[in-house]
């Protein structure tokens, strides 16, 4: 019993933790709240992204959202024009995830990533 | 530009279904960089994109499989949400240069943590023989 509630008082710590990394960066957390999940809390792969995708339902990038819209650095109409995309991309992505392992998937998006941040890292201070 | 921004979205969308993430991950870059947003409009426009409930389509395929914590996911929501506030403090007072390389460096950790995972699945594997 207190052991879970242990547990539960750690989720919510590193929830913390990542929504200040979301906001910071204009993310939704998921990217670090998977993978946290997978090594911290002992989540299956799957289950980790069910439950980032449950904790997104909710407009948790809402309090961050409005101190960037207050400092107007919202591009409005490209913003609202992304939608409908990434919604029907979540569909046949999640019917991929479902149908392959996605663990190669996930190398090759983490080799990714690593490159576009050192990119992003070198161009901003040693360009 | 309104072209661009329903096909990137597509290719974010399956991204967020195949990985469970957001998807700001991949759309700041590709704003800043396709398109040369300054960092924080692709930051703020990254958020704005994630506030209706997109991943709903794919949360419902991980539901019908049983793959979803509701009580953790809860706690991670407030947590975002509270967090969130604090973070985008920080960066606003940021200055546009600095924190496009923060992001930088972060993507890295990110890579990492999502790199690590395979790997010590695949020890446990050989483990198990």
């Amino acid at each position: 019993m207190g052991s879970r509630y242990l547990r539960w008082a750690a989720i919510l710590v590193v929830a913390c933790v990542v929504g200040v990394a979301g906001g910071m960066f204009g993310l939704g957390g998921g990217v670090l709240l998977v993978p946290l999940l997978v090594l911290l809390f002992a989540f299956d792969q799957h289950k980790a992204q069910g439950t980032s995708l449950i904790a997104l339902v909710p407009p948790t990038g809402l309090l961050g959202f409005l101190n960037y819209a207050h400092a107007h650095e919202v591009a409005w109409t490209f913003g609202f024009l992304l939608m409908p995309g990434v919604f029907l991309g979540g569909f046949l992505g999640s019917w991929l995830a479902q149908k392959l392992s996605p663990d190669r998937m996930r190398v090759t998006f983490a080799a990714l990533l690593f490159l576009i941040g050192a990119a992003q890292a070198i161009a901003a201070w040693w360009k | 530009m309104h072209f661009i921004a329903i096909v990137l979205g597509g290719i974010i969308g399956i991204l967020v279904g195949f990985l469970g993430i957001g998807g700001g991950v991949v759309l700041v870059p590709a704003m800043v960089y396709v398109l040369h947003f300054g960092q924080h409009t692709a930051q703020g426009t990254s958020l704005l994109m994630q506030l209706p409930p997109l991943g709903l389509g794919a949360l419902l395929v991980y539901w019908k499989r049983k793959e979803v914590d509701v009580a953790a996911g809860i706690l991670c929501a407030l947590g975002i949400l509270l967090g969130g506030y604090f973070g985008s403090v920080l960066a606003i007072g940021t200055a546009s240069r600095n924190l496009r390389g923060y992001f930088g460096l972060f993507e890295m950790l990110a890579a990492a943590l999502l790199w690590q995972r395979h790997r010590a699945k695949r020890s446990a594997e050989a483990q198990r023989g």
